[in-house]
């Protein structure tokens, strides 16, 4: 069941504009369908003559979708590869494999896309901000605007690829994806040390000496009190599934508390 | 001092344009730090807005909305707090003092405007099973269009109520209360640092979290160097894997959502 492809580049160019829309539509049932169906419609409009083919490859469009923005471009590119291949008829297919793929993506997108790069470049945009020098914003600014290329390029990458795209890519990206684990870990570890700040206020008197608990504590090992911190908002949040905006509550009444009793101190 | 009508405006407008940036073109997106400083040019303080908004920027890493989550409007917590930091004269704590707050209300807009999405997106759907596309593409502009209200309103709001109301609000809090903030800025990223623990393989790679650790805390290298150090170590991780049959899981489910 196949027939004569008929997207061309400047097709997919312009859908890989569209795509920008973006999260902008992200809804609780659908979650990003809109975004999705919005960015191929001039693509379906040219591969279905027949608006009640159109209708139904919209419709298809419709439905839940959902993966990290920054590479669903190569997932719809190689579904809108699959379907100006197969038409009408592949419609479920196109779905099951847009379902197939979002989901590890969105895995690997997220960990390296919302995850690592933030978290590299905001530490230096933020060290040299500190300092009073905001070239790190433009690094990091620098980096966006160079990956909107990849962003754009990716739905004639993904739509030269097709079906292909699972077979291809299978190991190469999970193992990809470990490899930057390494590096994110690296990088979180330093972070923990320097970025996280907690300090005690107590003291008690041995004699006329009085100890100061916060330099017997840096006596042991630097940055011990930030460590044990992240260890208990880790073991709240992995073990015992406390939702992230509760756990930012919970830090702020904590460090009131602190702050009232003398615990802590800014 | 006092804000003019043209500062209120231009401030209004980058909470506006960061949030409309961050659901569409992403160019800045998680990028906190560069509303502070351009907040801060606005307003006569470059500095002070570079180092509220690098502070924001330690306190939201990591702390990641995926999967259509929300989390606290950080950028408008810098814009408000380097706003009222400069207008009150009472430093970065009394920014934190209302920016943290308002960022935190922040979620619900969101929230609300995911929902009203939702109504969006039915009627959307009704309209192309009547086969009208064009009306449906142009129901669909209107998301981008007016999600930045979502920042750009409360932060008009805190403008305009001006540095009289705020100082009022500011003398009626305690002290325990702003240093409690100050204290929870400091904590606040390690919730980002627990977040990003929670989806990296931790188990298998431990030792590269203590080879950073280490390399900060006793040997005091900057982070640049430090992220030199890690990509040897991924390069070296890479080759080895990719050299290997065997391949771990990795992040296949994704992230656990809010």
């Amino acid at each position: 069941m196949s027939k004569e492809k008929v997207l061309a580049k400047k097709d997919l160019r312009k859908a890989a504009w569209r795509w920008l829309m973006g999260i902008s539509t992200f809804n609780y049932e659908t979650q990003l369908a809109p975004s999705a169906f919005f960015s191929v419609y001039p693509c379906l409009r040219k591969m279905y003559p027949d608006d009640e083919d159109l209708k139904k490859s919209c419709l298809n469009y419709m439905r839940y979708y959902n993966t990290m923005p920054w590479i669903s471009p190569f997932v719809i590119g190689a579904a809108l590869g699959i379907e100006d291949e197969g038409g009408i008829a592949s419609l479920d297919a196109v779905n099951d494999f847009k379902v197939g793929l979002m989901g590890p993506l969105a895995g690997i997108g997220d960990t390296i896309g919302w995850a690592m790069i933030p978290t590299i470049f905001g530490s230096i945009a933020a060290s040299m901000g500190m300092e009073g020098n905001p070239l790190g914003i433009f690094l990091w600014a620098g980096f966006t605007f160079a990956f909107l290329a990849v962003r754009i390029l990716q739905y004639e990458w993904g739509y030269g690829m097709g079906v292909n795209v699972i077979t291809k890519f299978g190991k190469q990206i999970t193992v990809f994806t470990e490899a930057c684990s390494v590096l994110g870990l690296t990088v979180v570890g330093s972070l923990i040390a320097t970025v996280v700040k907690l300090n005690t206020g107590l003291s008690f008197q041995n004699g006329d000496v009085v100890m100061e608990v916060q330099s017997l504590i840096d006596g042991v090992m630097p940055a011990l009190l930030p460590v044990a911190a992240v260890a208990i908002i880790y073991y709240f949040m992995k073990v015992k599934k406390v939702k992230m905006t509760w756990m930012i509550l919970f830090i702020i009444i904590a460090s009131m508390i602190g702050a009232a009793t003398g615990i802590f101190t800014a | 001092m006092e804000l003019s009508a043209i500062q209120i405006i231009l401030i209004t407008l980058i909470a506006y344009l960061k949030m409309t940036d961050t659901v569409t073109t992403q160019l800045f997106a998680f990028n906190t730090i560069v509303v502070g400083w351009l907040t801060g040019l606005v307003v006569g303080d470059p500095m002070t807005g570079l180092s509220i908004g690098a502070t924001m920027q330690l306190m939201s890493m990591g702390v990641v909305a995926v999967g259509g989550s929300s989390m606290p409007d950080y950028p408008i917590a810098a814009i408000i707090a380097t706003t009222i930091a400069v207008t009150t004269g009472k430093g970065m704590e009394a920014g934190l003092a209302i920016g943290l707050p308002v960022a935190m209300l922040g979620v619900n807009f969101d929230v609300i405007y995911k929902i009203f999405n939702g109504f969006l997106a039915r009627k959307e759907t009704s309209l192309i099973e009547e086969g009208k596309f064009q009306k449906a593409l142009n129901l669909i502009k209107i998301s981008p269009i007016f999600y930045g209200l979502c920042s750009a309103i409360p932060v008009f709001v805190c403008c305009v109520a001006g540095a009289p109301v705020v100082n009022a609000i500011l003398d009626f809090m305690p002290e325990w209360f702003t240093t409690g903030l100050s204290i929870a800025g400091g904590v606040l990223p390690g919730v980002g640092m627990a977040m990003l623990l929670m989806y990296m393989p931790l188990n298998k790679y431990w030792s590269f979290l203590l080879v950073g650790f280490v390399l900060a805390a006793y040997l005091n290298v900057s982070v640049l160097g430090i992220a030199m150090v890690g990509l040897a170590a991924a390069y070296e991780v890479y080759k080895k894997q990719m050299n290997s049959g065997t391949v771990g899981t990795v992040a296949a489910g994704g992230l656990e959502d809010e």
